[in-house]
């Protein structure tokens, strides 16, 4: 349990066995550590709860077919457009992004526009080429900036040839390999209990159940199984991708 | 906070309320997704913002004056563009430093590099990323930006 414990958090273990030897042996380094990172533990804290509320807001009213749309894999020039938009209206670290694109990613959103909204997210920033043309002059922001662009979209468009969509939503940490699973919909009889006990998973349609998401993580496995044993007609069942 | 953020918590608040006046039941469903997701991510950002604290003692940023004074353009640009990979300086000081820099005559083609990779590229918060998109995208994307890093300051040094 503890060693289980322990390799879940194994970044978080590392860096307090660093803190604590450095506070041993040299104070003083560990003092200074410890105030350099007072800003960005202060940036996360204005940062994160926004970006908590508004995962909730796109994932509560803002339907797959919109994203799909306006920045899916047929939006073309108009979605990357979009995108530069959207990345570039954000506030905070590129970290910060790394969920909401994970969620237009899963509703709908392509590798390339994704790409689009972490870079421009990371790299145009109002405030940000404001003060870049405070300290470098006007004629450097600009030109960054037109390079920078054109950079992103060309990235995008590179980046979408290499990684396809499954790849990410495949090899997420907390998936359980290549692991879904599906309704027969030969076998369902539209009993409706699946939708009724785990609807986070199912949901009923023209009186057949449908499966939401079919990624099987270690997280949901637990319940993914149970809902299994309890369909009466076994039409639900585990899929093993090669 | 800037004036940016204060209008996002503004706006998302406002819509967070709306949200749960018009549909309670949906919103709630929504946070306990996103508290999932973002509950595991929390402990991780956390060791990884004392892990750049840590970087920022070994490598202050002021040991990037070094790489940018330095004679042979290509190969600063090289190493300002690694530097900037490797540390997260905030912005508002990362600016002024390299303007001083590029004022007393210093090539700005390593100054670009490394304002490009600074923001674009990251060694440290490559875990996060890799977490949420997988190994192969994290890498190619962080590679990529490099690379692309370079290809802008080289031609700015050009068009400059």
């Amino acid at each position: 349990m503890i060693m289980k414990k322990i390799k879940k958090h194994k970044r978080l273990v590392l860096v307090t066995l660093s803190y604590l030897g450095l506070f041993i042996f040299a104070p003083d380094i560990a003092l200074t550590s410890a105030n350099n990172s007072v800003y960005y533990l202060l940036e996360m804290l204005q940062v994160l709860p926004v970006i908590f509320l508004l995962t909730i807001l796109i994932d509560a009213w803002v339907p797959k077919e919109l994203i799909t749309k306006k920045l899916g894999a047929k939006s073309g020039f108009s979605g990357n457009l979009f995108s530069i938009l959207l990345g570039s209206l954000s506030a905070g670290p590129i970290y910060a992004a790394f969920p909401l694109s994970k969620l237009l990613l899963k509703k709908g959103a392509s590798v390339a526009n994704i790409v689009i909204i972490l870079s421009s997210w990371a790299v145009i920033k109002v405030p940000m080429l404001l003060n870049e043309a405070k300290f470098l002059g006007v004629n450097f922001m600009i030109v960054r900036w037109v390079l920078t662009v054109i950079t992103i979209l060309f990235m995008g468009y590179i980046i979408s040839l290499f990684v396809k969509k499954e790849d990410i939503l495949n090899s997420n940490d907390a998936s359980i390999s290549n692991t879904s699973f599906k309704i027969n919909k030969q076998h369902c009889i539209g009993c409706g209990i699946c939708a009724r006990v785990y609807p986070e998973y199912f949901e009923m349609n023209n009186d057949k159940a449908k499966v939401k998401s079919p990624i099987v993580t270690k997280d949901n496995k637990k319940i993914i199984e149970a809902s299994i044993d309890e369909c009466p007609v076994n039409a639900i069942s585990l899929n093993h991708k090669k | 906070m800037d004036i940016f953020v204060l209008s996002f918590w503004g706006i998302t608040i406002v819509l967070t309320i709306i949200s749960l006046i018009k549909d309670k039941k949906k919103t709630f469903v929504s946070m306990k997704k996103s508290k999932k997701m973002m509950g595991s991510m929390v402990i991780e950002i956390i060791s990884i913002i004392f892990l750049i604290g840590l970087v920022l003692t070994i490598i202050p940023p002021d040991s990037i004056s070094s790489v940018l004074g330095s004679t042979n353009v290509f190969l600063s640009t090289v190493a300002a563009a690694i530097v900037g990979s490797i540390t997260l300086i905030p912005a508002f000081v990362a600016f002024p430093l390299v303007g001083s820099f590029v004022d007393v005559g210093a090539s700005i083609v390593p100054a670009v590099a490394f304002l490009t990779t600074l923001t674009m590229v990251g060694i440290v918060t490559f875990p996060l990323e890799k977490r949420e998109f997988g190994f192969k995208f994290a890498i190619v994307r962080n590679v990529l930006s490099f690379s692309f890093a370079i290809v802008i300051a080289l031609t700015m040094g050009v068009i400059l």
